[in-house]
């Protein structure tokens, strides 16, 4: 080539070279202001795009009653949801889905003609709708598992447990009380998701992003005894039906500590399906409603006249034969009585209206009102649910001179089930007031236990002499012949106790209603060294109104039955006494073990078979259950059983077992 | 034939390592960018593009060892040659996404556009060698070289591959304007250009128009024909500067990015390795082409310097649409990246290209024969 030609291949070469640098500059340029200038943001919109942040809810945490039985659980549930942008015919997939999953067509419908590519369908489903729903393969249609809340045995214990709505939070009861605790911290996770939505592993280094979040939530151990607390709600049911009452409420609680053992209010409701009942009945009525207490309440009106030595034992009360005046009103025995002059103790055990009029007069207006306090009427227990109220105590400066008379025989004063149940076991419990509680502790998922709610002692009410004294006052309404309270009595043992009957304040009438009534019986056991409490209260029974005749028949049904269960099992454990000073120490019981009576019927045997152990039985019940189970039996001595001819277990080879009782609780 | 020696002690080592460097980087690029796609494929992309260097280095070996003068001489036979593919295409071709590319031979599958790339470039030269212009050409003697850039044109834009149309005209132009025209006719062409750039409009088709307006405008459309860039973008800007690391580029691994081991898979390379490890590889294309031009200049003579020239610049135009289009700067067109895309036919083709352009590095001393 010639050297003009090299010249100018070199010009070409050379200018297009410079071009093609200019040109590289420009993708360079480019590069950097995507790269380096706004890196961080298209980076952000890239973390937008494949990652997603999702809620995660640990599982609710169980709860559970003393023994370990399962109240509420947790267990997984479909629950169906469409995608409105992926379904083209609303209306006939509304029809199909309406029908398969039990739901309204129109709201189907309405949902799913929504924009948006996300609505509920139908929550937490059955199986059979879910492969309903699932046999109709619609596209945009999904089934997602949820956790559920689910109550194992239905109504027991229902308005305690409270419930738990579909997204798992605690709405009433104990779910809505220990919410805290029962819910774990939910907690963010980072997930990585592709292009198509779905969700991915971002790798190793992420994997403890991916890790639910911390599990933070405790099972909640109950004071509650499943065993007693069906044993009760079955009792409570039966007499609410039998007295043909409006409803009832019973409350059983361990006397030294405070720890409730049953509560139950009849009509009570199936928490699986909540929605289905009236708030009227989702009510834990025992906390949350107050009620004009009855002659249940004069106990207290005589332990604080001891107490101020104002009367003792030995006084004559003048009952003024049935009729006396106060202000402008005529006081009267109930069911029109006449008495003429009572010892002190027979005011209580004849349940004498102007007996326990005669006593508060003695004890004063202010003296009374501070006992009343002391006992905690008016004010809350602080039991741990929610809900509760504190009763109405009046200021005693308005009060007329009726009010007073009146408020001694429990009319005039409003308190709730609760109040009482506690009130009474401090009088049991050497006058130390104790606070009622329902949750005895917080064990984690792995069992370990997080925190224990001990007995808390809240004041001394009474000394324990007097505690002593009213409690015998109080025995002996019970065990004497002529108390109001002797269809209470069990057998081989003494028990405390008082019946009531109250008029209901008629709001319609703006006067007591005679016709509507509360009848109730409370009372402990065993009188000397007093270890349950329990309170029955039935709302306006059409038979048999009066408190010794309703109420105090399912105290002993239910007395009866604890006693098998307990002195079968008995555990005895003595806590720690807690500063307070008392002769008795704080007995923990706690019951374990088959309960008879209740669910866990005895199996029938016969010779050959294995021999129950009667051990903490009554004599009565010895002899019913040898009955039952076709067993010859010989009893020795009182008390409860102690010690049986043969070994519990080994096969009945002789033809006749002798049963040993003692008087003693071991 | 006749080796000269010469031929074997200039032979041209920097040219191939480029080549062989970048095809490197494309294979780890590869291998990331369908690392979670084929999972559980025997034969992943990767693995086939070894198979297609293998090939085209058997190739490339093949075009450096005959003379570049035979291929010139039967230039016309070989590009008449690659029209009939084209219109093979037509009659047996396979059809993917739309159109009409692939022509599959013993199960292999060829796109015969890839191969007019380079058979249009040895025609040019044939004709330009023989129909020099001292002045520069004029509109009329352009005429028979229009033509044969016109014919596949046209059979590409059929199929319907608008980019790869384009690119042959530009092509064309990029060879034209080198070796010069009068001004006259410069002035002609680019008054034509201007008035047949609406006729296109008219010609193309909807989702040509609508690539083209979500290129000046991709928030119009994010979801549909705006996704590409869009996606395209966020992965190459949330690299940063040095990038997320190889395996780790979220925005490919988890298949945001669409057709990420074809023409967006600069997105992926520029995503897990930055601006650095981008300009790297930019940097080693303009190495490499460069090279390509300083072969041309010192080239014997004038077929030589065309090849090279046009082989080089072919690969330019190539990256330059390709990373623009990534980048968001040019529209969305299907331009393979050069040796980092995968796709056997281009890769073939262009290390058949680097061959030649080492052809006539080497025998830029040999007298014909």
């Amino acid at each position: 080539m010639t050297k003009k030609a090299k010249k100018w291949i070199r010009f070409r070469v050379t200018a297009v070279s410079i071009l093609f640098i200019v040109l590289f500059v420009g993708l360079l340029s480019r590069a950097l202001q995507l790269q380096v200038i706004s890196g961080k943001t298209l980076k952000a919109l890239a973390e937008k795009q494949h990652t997603k942040n999702l809620v995660l809810y640990p599982e609710r945490k169980m709860i559970l009653d003393r023994n370990g039985q399962k109240l509420a659980v947790t267990v997984e549930a479909d629950s169906i949801y469409a995608d409105p942008s992926k379904i083209t015919e609303p209306r006939s997939v509304s029809r199909d889905l309406a029908r398969a999953c039990n739901a309204d067509r129109r709201e189907v419908e309405k949902d799913l003609s929504k924009r948006g590519s996300f609505c509920w369908i139908a929550r937490q489903v059955s199986p059979n709708q879910k492969q309903q729903v699932e046999a109709l393969n619609i596209d945009g249609v999904h089934v997602i598992r949820e956790p559920k809340r689910f109550y194992p045995h239905k109504d027991l214990a229902c308005h305690i447990l409270g419930f738990a709505g579909v997204d798992s939070t605690g709405l009433e009861g104990l779910e809505l009380e220990y919410e805290k605790y029962l819910k774990s911290i939910p907690r963010k996770v980072l997930w990585g998701r592709d292009a198509r939505g779905k969700r991915i592993y971002l790798g190793d280094n992420d994997s403890e992003k991916l890790m639910p979040g911390e599990d933070t939530g405790c099972h909640l151990i109950l004071t509650i005894d499943s065993r007693i607390q069906y044993m009760v709600e079955l009792r409570l049911k039966e007499a609410v039906e039998l007295k043909e009452a409006k409803g009832g409420t019973a409350i059983v609680m361990d006397t030294c500590t405070g720890e409730i053992l049953a509560l139950a209010n009849y009509p009570s409701f199936n928490p699986n399906t909540f929605t289905k009942y009236s708030p009227e009945l989702l009510r834990n009525r025992a906390v949350t409603d107050c009620f004009d207490p009855g002659s249940v309440f004069k106990p207290f009106v005589v332990a604080a006249a001891l107490e101020e030595g104002v009367v003792s034992e030995s006084d004559t009360i003048d009952c003024e034969n049935g009729s006396y005046i106060v202000g402008d009103r005529v006081i009267h025995e109930a069911q029109y009585k006449k008495h003429k002059k009572l010892l002190l103790p027979d005011v209580l055990k004849y349940s004498s209206n102007i007996g326990a009029v005669k006593v508060a007069e003695k004890l004063g207006k202010k003296r009374l009102y501070e006992y009343m306090q002391a006992f905690g009427f008016g004010s809350k227990t602080e039991i741990d649910l929610p809900g509760e109220v504190g009763g109405i105590v009046r200021d005693p400066g308005n009060w007329r001179p009726v009010d007073f008379a009146t408020m001694a025989f429990g009319q005039g004063i409003s308190v709730t089930a609760i109040q009482l149940v506690t009130a009474i076991s401090a009088i049991a419990n050497k006058g130390i007031l104790m606070k009622p509680h329902l949750v005895k502790g917080l064990v984690d998922k792995e069992g370990k236990v997080i925190k224990e709610f001990h007995p808390t002692a809240v004041k001394r009410v009474i000394s324990p002499v007097t505690a002593d004294r009213i409690t015998s006052i109080l025995t002996n309404v019970v065990e004497g012949d002529d108390g109001t309270g002797k269809r209470a009595q069990i057998a081989n043992v003494s028990v405390a106790g008082k019946t009531g009957t109250s008029q209901k304040f008629d709001r319609a009438l703006q006067k007591y209603s005679s016709k509507k009534v509360i009848t109730s019986f409370i009372g402990f056991f065993p009188a000397d060294n007093p270890r349950i409490t329990v309170y029955v209260m039935l709302d306006e029974p059409k038979k048999d109104r009066w408190g010794g005749m309703a109420a105090a028949p399912v105290f002993r049904d239910i007395s009866e039955q604890i006693l098998t269960c307990f002195n079968k099992d008995i555990e005895l454990k003595r806590v720690a006494d807690r500063g307070i000073e008392r002769e008795m120490k704080i007995i923990e019981v706690s019951a374990s073990g088959n309960f008879y009576g209740a669910d866990n019927e005895i199996r029938r045997i016969g010779l050959n078979s294995p021999v129950p152990d009667f051990t903490g039985m009554s004599i009565r019940e010895v002899i019913r259950a040898a009955h039952d189970l076709n067993i010859s039996i010989r009893t020795a001595g009182n008390g409860w059983a102690v010690n049986q001819t043969v070994i519990p277990g080994k096969d009945n080879e002789e033809t006749c077992i002798t049963v040993f009782f003692n008087n003693e609780i071991r | 034939m006749k080796i000269d020696r010469r031929v074997v002690l200039n032979f041209e080592w920097v040219l191939p390592i480029f080549v062989l460097s970048i095809c490197a980087i494309g294979l780890v690029n590869l291998y990331s960018a369908g690392h979670n796609l084929h999972n559980s494929i025997i034969n992943p992309p990767y693995m086939k593009q070894i198979y297609w260097i293998m090939l085209g280095t058997g190739l490339m070996i093949l075009a450096f060892s005959v003379d570049y003068h035979v291929f010139v001489r039967y230039g016309y036979l070989i590009y008449g040659f690659s029209i009939l593919l084209l219109l093979a295409v037509f009659l047996y071709g396979h059809i993917t996404n739309g159109s009409q590319r692939w022509l599959v031979v013993l199960g292999f599958s060829f796109q015969p556009s890839e191969l007019v790339k380079l058979t249009m470039i040895i025609a040019l030269t044939k004709f330009i060698d023989e129909h020099k212009a001292q002045d520069g050409y004029t509109l009329g003697s352009l005429l028979i070289p229009f033509c044969i850039v016109l014919i596949p044109s046209l059979l590409i834009l059929k199929q319907p591959d608008l980019g790869t149309a384009l690119f042959l005209m530009i092509l064309f132009f990029s060879i034209v304007l080198f070796v010069g025209v009068r001004k006259q006719t410069l002035a002609v062409l680019a008054g034509t250009g201007i008035f047949l750039l609406p006729l296109l409009w008219i010609f193309m088709k909807d989702y040509q128009k609508e690539r083209l307006l979500t290129f000046l405008n991709p928030e119009l459309d994010p979801l549909g024909s705006g996704y590409h860039i869009i996606q395209s973008m966020i992965a190459v800007g949330s690299g940063g500067i040095t990038g997320k690391g190889f395996l780790k580029g979220t925005q490919s691994q988890l298949k945001f990015l669409p057709e990420q081991q074809t023409d967006f898979v600069f997105s992926v390379f520029a995503e897990e390795w930055g601006f650095l490890g981008g300009m790297i590889l930019i940097v080693l294309f303009i190495a490499l082409i460069l090279w390509g031009f300083r072969i041309g200049r010192r080239a014997r003579d004038l077929p030589g310097l065309l090849i090279a020239y046009g082989a080089s610049i072919s690969i330019f135009w190539a990256m330059f649409i390709n990373i623009g289009m990534v980048l968001g700067l040019l529209p969305v067109v299907g331009i393979p990246l050069p040796f980092l895309s995968y796709g056997g036919s281009s890769l073939v083709v262009l290390m058949i290209s680097a061959g030649l352009m080492m052809n006539v590095s080497m025998r830029r001393f040999v007298l014909q024969s």
